[in-house]
Formats: structure tokens, sequence, C-alpha cells
């Protein structure tokens, strides 16, 4: 297990010059400036040393030096340790080696900044546009500070996104851009042989509005959790935790333990109501309509407690910088216990039905296998990576909130399939019920759960924090700015390298396969393309009152 | 008075499939923990249905699938004896034209699939010609299990064989296939594959929509009684009174009690793929073959 100053020292040692310089503003956190020709060697180098590639930051940087920023971020997990490799390209020649033909889930980042800042990647596998409409006009890289926020370049017809290459013999079944096992609008080809799956192309990012150029240019500090939080709509609260602590971590804030207990019972409650959702909607996939019902008839409680607890079923605007912004109260605490004995109570039945349930079995052994090895190689994360042997949790590894004080297992099974997502799933939710307990049980009253910030949060300096959401880890990387607002502002759900190893899992299985393979990952479309969903109400003759609606959908039998 | 039967036959049949439909929908929602839709909805859907505009996605032949499949079962229909009683068009008909017009359901929704040239409505199709394939020999086996032992093609000696020849265990046997292959008769789960909704969006029916689809719907509810009533015809025939009212109704009680057993396996079971079917299906027809061969040697 290598310490930061053996990996500074190898680094050092093998790449000599290029490596300009390191700071480590806090023991678990590494920033290393290297020069640009050697980012696919350093790359290479850390992934050998036991790293896990997280995700890419690019950023305009042209008014500082006139260039183009880069930072590939890599965690080392038994260690505590996120690393950040940072460099630049010149913004009049941004060329730079792709990491992607070693590192594959470095594709979608690189091609994300290929789109968005203009730079160029020699040796990319696959450079084509990733996030920009396949209308945008060539040469414009919203990203770039120059280019206003607002932007609308006008709508050109006759373009479309080519498809990846058919195998010779098969035949393309269009999953998308609407089809009812997506819920949410993108685009998967899939080709199949008869109904054997040879190979499938993606094409997402239909609803991108730029969440992230609309915060660093019109929001300030604590107006971007609120965006944040609705970057999902299932696990709102992972995004706010994860923007907030990478500001607070940037800035050296530290906030009360009783706001970091709040904030993990938010997260665990979020966690039970995602789990039990994304297990009602993998029995719909795969046909059984009772899981679906049942299950969310289990998790409706939650939802009303969310409510009583933040006055929001979902989206809870609780998560800001320096802490939450309320109380748990007494009351509330016994809200909390009598409602998760009820879901433990309600769930061990489902799990002892869904166990023992061999037509269960029959759909999901065996399905989406990925070996463990190809796992590790596309830094998939979450309940997929442990579905398939790889031991990784950052509540675990890389505690945060007061997750350090919590003592909770993390289910991993070696069945390398969609089952044993199942299971991990719903293991899970025990384990979120165990730990909301702990934190009931152990919470101190030690101040304030809104810290105020002293001074001004100073600009440039870096800060990087993941969460582990229910469907895997989010990380944010923010670089703070001048003027009260995040200078640049990183966002990467779990959804994101989750997705790129969709093709891997669909690979020789069958077609009626594909909505539970694509479903196992929990995918989340709005959190990759990071949108703002917008509520349009049509004018509707009858108005229902509120009371009525809220009266309407709780009758319960 | 023959010819009343048959009027009655086609009555009864067009006006109870509907509600059936309704039970499973409504038994499926309570093993759901819903209120579930009230029990006429499906003939509220029917009608709804038949109020719209009618939309062509394909060719003449898009038209008349619709109309076709709905002809064939109710023709199907009006040969087989309710109540246990024959009728008029029954001694016209023998066992081999009944297996014929249900075939021609299933050509039907193939046609018409087809005709519609989308890519779902194609997987759709050679999923349900698969499950054709596979299926109907039970069928057909059932009734020439019938026509074996009572040695001839006639409709009623088929149907009636365990009436008249008393249970052997190939009658058993043969029971035990039928309500295996009940599901996927009737196309409910675990065998709804052809439609299934999120993968391939309905499959055939996914560019139906008004009229056409209306009677699409209508010949899927008569064939799901048509196999229920036939199961109940052919496998409980201890029921029958002198009275003619009084036999078709203790048959609807029965019909009744079959999709019951559909509703409860449908709502228990996930969908299974076709590969995984197929299996199922070919074990099926080796035990359907076995019930025939053991009639032949008087068992």
């Amino acid at each position: 297990m290598p310490t930061k100053d053996q990996i500074i020292k190898t680094l050092k040692d093998r790449f000599g010059s290029a490596v300009i310089g390191s700071e480590s503003p806090k023991p678990e956190r590494l920033f290393v400036d290297i020069k640009s020709g050697k980012v696919r060697d350093i790359s290479n180098e850390l992934v050998a040393m036991g790293g896990r590639y997280l995700v890419s930051v690019g950023y305009d940087s042209i008014a500082d030096n006139g260039a183009l920023g880069m930072i590939h971020t890599f965690a080392f997990d038994r260690d505590s340790l996120y690393i950040g490799i940072r460099t630049s390209v010149p913004a009049d020649n941004p060329v730079m080696d792709s990491i992607t033909p070693d590192i594959p889930n470095a594709g979608w980042s690189e091609r994300e900044y290929a789109d968005l800042l203009g730079m160029k990647f020699t040796g990319h596998p696959k450079p084509k546009r990733l996030i920009l409409a396949d209308d945008w006009p060539e040469g414009i890289y919203p990203l770039r500070k120059e280019v206003p926020w607002n932007l609308m370049p006008p709508a050109a017809e006759d373009v479309a996104y080519q498809l990846d290459e058919c195998p010779e013999g098969c035949s393309i079944i269009p999953v998308g851009p609407y089809h009812p096992t997506l819920h949410e609008p993108a685009h998967f080809a899939v080709y199949v042989d008869g109904e054997t799956i040879k190979g499938s192309d993606y094409r997402g990012f239909m609803t991108h509005r730029g969440i992230e150029k609309l915060c660093q240019t019109q929001l300030t500090y604590n107006e971007v959790p609120f965006v944040a939080e609705r970057i999902c709509g299932i696990c709102g609260s992972v995004h706010a935790t994860s923007y907030a602590q990478a500001v607070e971590s940037a800035a050296d804030i530290t906030i009360s333990r009783r706001a970091e207990y709040i904030r993990t019972i938010m997260l665990e409650i979020e966690r039970i109501h995602s789990h039990l959702l994304w297990l009602g909607l993998a029995g719909h996939l795969i046909g059984f309509d009772t899981v679906f019902m049942q299950s969310w008839r289990i998790r409706e409680p939650i939802m009303w407690l969310g409510e009583r607890m933040t006055g929001n079923r979902k989206t809870y605007g609780m998560i800001v910088i320096g802490g939450v912004r309320r109380d748990i109260t007494p009351e509330i605490k016994d809200d909390i216990l009598n409602v998760i004995q009820k879901v433990e109570e309600e769930l061990l039945v489902v799990q002892k039905a869904i166990v023992g349930d061999t037509a269960i079995h029959r759909r999901t052994k065996g399905v989406g296998y990925v070996s463990t090895q190809d796992v590790v190689k596309w830094s998939l994360v979450g309940p997929v990576a442990r579905a398939r042997g790889v031991d990784i949790d950052v509540r675990r590894d890389h505690p945060y909130a007061a997750y350090d004080e919590m003592k909770f297992d993390v289910p991993v099974f070696n069945s390398n399939d969609v089952w044993a997502t199942v299971l991990v799933r719903i293991l899970e939710v025990f384990e979120a019920i165990k730990i909301i307990r702990q934190c009931l049980d152990k919470m101190p009253n030690d101040g304030p759960v809104l810290t105020e910030l002293a001074a001004p949060i100073e600009p440039m300096r870096h800060g990087i924090a993941a969460v582990e959401a229910p469907r895997g880890e989010v990380v944010h990387y923010v670089i703070t700015g001048k003027e009260n607002s995040p200078e640049r502002w990183r966002v990467r759900a779990p959804t994101y390298p989750n997705l790129q190893g969709v093709p891997l899992m669909l690979l020789n299985n069958q077609l009626a396969d594909v909505p539970i393979i694509i479903g196992s990952i929990d995918p989340c479309f709005s959190c990759t393309d990071r949108m703002e969903v917008v509520d349009i109400r049509t004018g509707g003759v009858k108005v229902l009152a509120q009371d009525e609606l809220e009266t309407l959908s709780r009758q319960i039998k | 008075m023959d010819i009343l039967i048959v009027v009655a036959n086609i009555v009864i049949f067009l006006a109870c499939a509907p509600f059936f439909e309704g039970i499973v929908r409504k038994l499926t929602a309570k093993v759901h923990s819903r209120q579930g839709p009230p029990l006429i909805q499906p003939y509220l859907d029917l009608l709804k249905l038949l109020g719209k505009e009618s939309i062509t996605a394909g060719n003449w032949a898009f038209k008349l699938a619709p109309m076709m499949a709905l002809a064939s079962i109710i023709t199907a229909i009006a040969f087989i004896p309710l109540g246990y009683t024959t009728n008029y068009l029954t001694q016209y008909g023998d066992i081999i034209s009944v297996v014929y017009l249900l075939t021609l359901g299933g050509v039907s929704v193939l046609l018409g699939a087809l005709s519609s040239k989308n890519t779902y409505a194609m997987v759709g199709a050679s999923r349900e010609m698969i499950t054709m394939i596979m299926v109907e020999p039970v069928l057909a086996m059932t009734f020439i299990l019938g026509a074996v032992k009572s040695k001839g093609l006639a409709i009623d000696a088929a149907v009636f064989s365990t009436l008249n020849n008393g249970y052997g265990w190939s009658y058993v046997l043969m029971l035990v296939v039928f309500l295996m292959a009940l599901q996927a008769f009737v196309a409910k789960q675990p065998f709804d594959i052809a439609e299934a909704e999120v993968e391939i969006l309905e499959g055939p029916f996914i560019e139906y929509s008004g009229p056409n689809f209306a009677m699409f719907k209508y010949y899927l509810m008569l064939k799901q009684m048509f196999y229920a009533s036939l199961f109940v015809a052919v496998f409980i025939p201890f029921l029958a009174t002198g009275s003619y009212l009084l036999n078709v109704l203790i048959q609807l009680v029965e019909i009744l009690v079959v999709f019951v057993l559909i509703a409860l396996t449908a709502s228990t079971n996930p969908r299974l793929r076709i590969d995984q079917a197929m299996k199922y299906y070919a074990v099926l027809i080796v035990m359907s073959l076995a019930a025939v061969g053991l009639t032949a040697y008087g068992i």
C-alpha cells in the first residue's frame, strides 16, 4: 500500500522533470502538477500502483495563463486517498494524449471536453460527440468563458448521430430515445443476431442543460446545493452533500458533528427509498409487477417521513455549505425509529419471497455477467461493482460525514450478475436502517447545525469529495472562484461510469434481458446529463386541490 | 333449437369474456395491494377504443388482420359444445377445423404484425410464431386424445370423451399438461413473451390503435375464455345436469375458477425469456405425446 510520499517519490523517480510539483492541503488529498506530455504514462503508473480512475475535470484558465486545464482524478481506496493529477495545454493548440486506451472509463470524460472545451485527445478510440446536440455548430465550446451561459445557436435540420457500424448479419433494435425501459430519453442501439446481442452503441445526453456552466456563472456558493440536489430526481441529497463537502474541503471549513450526523441520516433515508424504488423497477422490468407494487408500498412511508422531517417527500433541501438547515427534534427521532422499524419488518417478508423465488433466479442469475477484472478495468462503481466481487464503498473507504463512527457491513457477492445486484441492494437497506439507528443513538449536541462562514472562501483552491449514493459513488470536484461562486464545478454521478460498462454487460445476452441489464445499473440519465427537470403545468379543466390529491394518493386499504 | 344454441354460444362468450378479464385485473390488483379498476373496465376500454380514430400503419393486411382474428375465434366458439350440449354446427366440423381456426387467429396476429413493418412488431411476431409452433401441438394432442378414445374426429366425441369413457391415467397426464400450458395459451405471465411491454412494447400490437386494436383486444379476451371453457368441458365434466341453462351456469362458474388460477399464476411469476420458454414447451409436447401414446394402449 503506497503512502502519499511514496507515490510522489515513485512519480518523481520515474518521470523526473515531468512532475512539476505537488500539494496536499489535507491528509487524504493529493494534487500533483505534471507536464501534459506524460499524462498517459503517469495515469497508467497510478493505476498500476492500485489507483482507481474516477473522473477527469477540464477547465478554462485562458484568462490566467492562456491554457486549458485538465485534471485526472484517482482514488486509492485502501488508503482513503484521492489524487488529482493536474496538467494544462495551450488554448491555441489544445492537444494531449488520450488515457482512454488503457483506462477505458476516461472515454466519456475526454469526449466531454472535446465537446465542451475543444480539447483534442490523440489516440482516443471513439472520438465522437458525446454531450453536445448533433446540430450544435462546430467551433463553439460552451464551457469556455467567452461563451455566454445562455447562448442558443439556431437549430439545424438533417443532422443525426451516426451509430457505430453494425456487425455483419445483425439487425438493429432501437431501445430509445423513448422506451418504457428507460423512463428518460436516451438511445441504445442494440445489435442482435436473432435474439442474441452482439453489440450496442449509446447516444445519450439528450437533455443536457449545462447546470455546471449555469452554477459557475450565475449562482453563488450557497445557492448551488439546491440546484445540485435537483440534478437527480431520486438521490438529490448525495449531490448536495458531495458538493458541500467539496467546497468545505477546498476552503477548509469545519462543521459541527451534529450536522454531520444529520447529513448521514438524510443520506441513509434516501438510500432506503432509492433501493426500494429500484427493487420495484427491477421487478417491473422482468415482468413481475407484484414485486414492483409491494416494494413501492413499503417505500411510501419513507417518503412521508421525509416530508415530516424536511417539508418535502424528495429533494429535501437540507444540505448547505456549513451544515444542514434543520435539526432533528426528539419527536422526529421517535418518528424515524418507528418508520424504519416498519420498513425493516416488511422488507424481511419481501426478501424471503424474492430469495426463495426460482422464477426470479432464472431471469437474473448469470444475466449481465462481467468478470471482476473487467469491472476493475472499467472502473465501475456501487452495487454494480459490489455484485461483481469488487469490494469498494466510499462510506467505509473514504469516510465522510459521520460514517467513521458507524458500524456496518458492505455486502459483496461473487456471482457477477444481476441477481447479485438484487441481493446487494436489499441487504444495503438493512445496513442503512442499522446506520440510522446508530446515528440517532449517538448523535452529539455540540453546536449549531449550521456553521456560519467566518471569512470569504479563498479563490483557486481545489476540493474533491465523494459520497456513496444508492447507485454508487458520486464525485464532485470544485475549484473555488473569486466572486463568491465556484470557478469550476464538476459533477460525476455513478451512472456516468456504470453506463459505459453497459455494452460489456449486454454482450452475448438475450434481447429479453436488455431491460433488466440496463435497469440493473439503475441508470439515472438526468444525473449524467446534469439537467434540470422543469414541470410545466398544463391547464386542466378540473383542478384538484393539494389536500384532495394527498388524500387520494394516501388511501390505503 | 340447435341453431339457437349456436347463437347462445356466441352471445355468452361475447358478453362474458371482458368480465373475466375484469376479474383477472381486479385480482391482480388485490395481489399488488392496489384497489384496481372496476370489473366493467374491459367493456369500457373496448367501447372507448371503438370510438377512436383508426390509424393505419400498413397495407390492406394490416386492416384485415384484426377482423380475421376476431372472426376465426368467433367461428371456433360457434362449434364448441357449451353447457355439455352439442349444437347444430358441431356435427359439421371436426377437431381439425377447430385447431385450424385457432391457428388462423394466431396467423392473423402475425399478419398484422408483419404488415406494420415495425421492428418491435417483428420481434414480437417471431416470438409469437415460436409460441404457436410449440404450444399448438399440446392443444391438438388434447383433441387427438379424445379422438383416439372415441375412434373418430367429431368435436363432441373428442370433447366429451372423459364424460363418455371415464377418466384414465392418460387423461390425468393430459390434464396436468393442459394446466401447465394454460398460461401460454392465454399469453399471460410467465408466457406473455410476445407482448412483453418493457422489452418490445406489446410486440405485434404496437402499431394498432382504435377500433382495430379493440378487435384484437376482444380476440385475446375471447381466446382466453375459449381455452378456459375447453379445459372445463374436457376435464371437469362431472357436474353436468339435465338442464341446459344450469349446465351453462355451472360451466361459467368453473371458467371463473380457471381465471382465478390464471390471475394468481400471472401475478406471482416474472416473464420468462423465449429460450427458457421453449425448453418448457418442449417438455409439454413430449408429455402430451406420452398421454396420447398411453391412450392408444387403452390406459
